[in-house]
């Protein structure tokens, strides 16, 4: 059996998660390449054009494992730290099957509601059971899987702290879901720029979850998507501690749309710009309003 | 006399400006891009040249901004490739010291700028929508029959402005072609359309940003005296508009190149120079990117648009 996993969406969350717990399980898996053009182009037939950016791209990477496996893996993820997550989570798998109804393709199916019933441990101790393996292994490859992420996601924090307290470069909190700031489509081009201009890109994502978690609930008790509120938390901890903050949202992205908003009309002492990034080539105009406010840092450090 | 030389290439526009070591502009022009910047270029040295003739000048160093920046920048072995948003604070600060609000709606874009103590401090450019921008005014005014430049004037006439909506192209013109068919005056809809543009431009670039005089409005559309009344109505402050004011992103890019103390060689032969530019897809890979390669008299001088190395152009 050969599973097939989507590099979209939540796996730039759980990357080490799910690989470490196939790879111990024996089981062999394909991960689709690294976001192109042709993907994001066969993603967008299955979308309606309504759908964000972000699922086309998911399409995209399931139209390319589609002939390749004998199972993709679609994830739902309904709740993270006990907030729900926005609806294109939940709605994963219903949009992937209907979209795909006339290709025969078979779903490996994984459902984690941290606020109800399926806790992630038990999340996966069903796909082990619909996979047919035995639960004390499964149980073993879990736990195996969970620590290795939790030991990479402690010393990538780690890491760019380091980096956050000891460069002398001008350093630019880059607010992105992991999803956009990890596409070599979407946030890599972005990345780059910043590099490139000098400055020290410090990725909000990067930042402890359940700390920025914690800290967005001093900002808003009320505010919904939980992927959100890790990246408000992480504006609200660290945004003395760097010169701006770039927000990149992909175009037409709701819970971006609102929190966003939010952000900006917060956070009135520090310089933020806004990046919408959508299916477009030229990245002329991104580059355009980089450089101004790379030059905008530049002369307010000075 | 050392020179300096900055120019501006707009999507409609292209504007050039020339001054001495004490910011005075010594030549300047203004023309339409009409699509080929590179002639267009051409055409504004050419006239820059003919203002400069008994003059000593000697053009030491170049600065280009504007959406063809990169491309006239290789041409013209250009010291400063600045973007406009920079350009425009700095040539706008160097003339009005004390300013703190910039308005600026050129012909594909609109931006705002803000300034404190000389400074710039936040900046807002429209994202995907060209609606209340130069081009959207011509438009309209080739549809209503009159030029864009006595678009102005007559909107002054006008005692009742009708209301127009502002939030999309299509919407204003369907809109405006009802208001004609149902007897509105000439002038009154003019005079709308100016307000449309400003109750546009305010609500989306200028959404949640303080307004603090003196405001400076600039860009080719600044030239018409109808926006600018329809600016102060809705702001309720005087409103200036330098004489200068569309040459001024060509004005700031020549002050950043004089500053830059980067000196190159200049010529205006380069008007006699044959370039060209070819784009090709590239097929290494599935991204497929456009890549443009400038050539001077048929030698490859640089090359741009891709997105990984496999896509780079070697450079003998």
């Amino acid at each position: 059996m050969k599973v097939g996993i989507p590099r979209a969406l939540l796996f730039y969350k759980n990357e080490k998660l799910w690989t470490k717990f196939f790879d111990e399980l024996g089981i062999e898996y394909i991960i689709s390449p690294e976001t192109n053009k042709e993907i994001i182009e066969n993603g967008s037939k299955y979308a309606i054009d309504e759908t964000c950016l972000p699922i086309k791209i998911f399409l995209g990477h399931v139209d390319y494992l589609k002939d390749k496996c004998d199972y993709v893996f679609i994830p739902v993820i309904k709740t993270a730290q006990n907030t729900e997550t926005c609806l294109n989570f939940r709605a994963q798998f219903d949009l992937i099957k209907n979209a795909f109804r006339k290709d025969d393709l078979k779903i490996l199916f994984y459902n984690e509601d941290s606020g109800k019933k399926y806790k992630e441990p038990k999340a996966f101790k069903k796909l082990c059971k619909y996979l047919k393996i035995k639960r004390s292994l499964g149980k073993y490859a879990y736990r195996l899987a969970k620590q290795t992420q939790l030991y990479y996601e402690f010393f990538r924090t780690e890491r760019q702290e380091d980096i956050m307290n000891t460069t002398n470069k001008l350093k630019v909190l880059v607010s992105a879901h992991a999803y956009n700031v990890g596409d070599k489509y979407v946030g890599e081009p972005i990345i780059n720029m910043l590099k490139k201009l000098n400055v020290e890109p410090i990725i909000a994502e990067y930042f402890d979850a359940k700390k920025c978690y914690n800290a967005s609930l001093q900002v808003s008790k009320t505010m919904p998507w939980s992927y959100n509120r890790h990246l408000l938390g992480a504006i609200e901890l660290y945004r003395d501690k760097v010169d701006g903050i770039v927000l990149i949202t992909t175009y037409p992205c709701g819970p971006d749309s609102m929190c966003n908003e939010m952000i900006i009309r917060t956070y009135k002492d520090i310089p933020i710009i806004t990046l919408t990034i959508d299916a477009q080539d030229a990245t002329a105009g991104i580059e355009t309003r980089l450089e101004a406010f790379y030059d905008m840092l530049n002369a307010k450090k000075e | 006399m050392k020179g300096y030389l900055g120019i501006d290439i707009g999507s409609i526009s292209t504007k050039g400006v020339v001054i001495d070591e004490d910011n005075n502009i010594i030549a300047s022009e203004y023309l339409y891009t009409e699509g080929d910047p590179m002639g267009a270029v051409k055409r504004l040295l050419k006239v820059l040249e003919t203002q400069l003739q008994g003059k000593d000048v000697n053009i030491v160093s170049v600065g280009t901004t504007g959406s063809a920046r990169k491309l006239i920048g290789v041409m013209t072995n250009a010291s400063v490739v600045k973007n406009e948003i920079t350009a425009h604070a700095i040539g706008t600060t160097t003339l009005h010291p004390d300013v703190n609000t910039i308005f600026e709606i050129g012909g594909q874009d609109s931006k705002i700028i803000l300034i404190e103590n000389g400074y710039v401090v936040d900046y807002a450019m429209n994202t995907l929508c060209a609606v209340g921008t130069g081009s959207f005014l011509s438009s309209q005014a080739h549809r209503l029959g009159v030029s864009v430049e006595e678009f102005g004037e007559i909107a002054l006439r006008s005692k009742h402005p009708t209301n127009i909506a502002a939030r999309c192209t299509v919407f204003a013109e369907s809109d405006l072609v009802h208001k004609a068919q149902i007897g509105h005056s000439k002038e009154d809809i003019i005079a709308g359309l100016c307000k449309a543009v400003v109750t546009n431009y305010l609500n989306n670039i200028g959404k949640g940003k303080k307004f603090t005089p003196p405001i400076v409005f600039q860009g080719g559309v600044s030239k018409n005296v109808g926006v600018k009344k329809a600016f102060e109505d809705a702001v309720g402050h005087e409103v200036i508009v330098d004489p200068n004011g569309h040459l001024m992103g060509a004005f700031g890019v020549a002050v950043l190149a004089k500053r830059s103390n980067i000196e190159k060689d200049f010529s205006f032969d380069i008007i006699d120079t044959n370039f060209k530019t070819i784009g090709f897809d590239c097929q290494k890979c599935a991204n497929h990117c456009e890549i443009v390669c400038v050539y001077k008299d048929n030698k490859l001088i640089d090359a741009w648009g891709n997105k990984c190395d496999n896509g780079a152009v070697k450079i003998s």
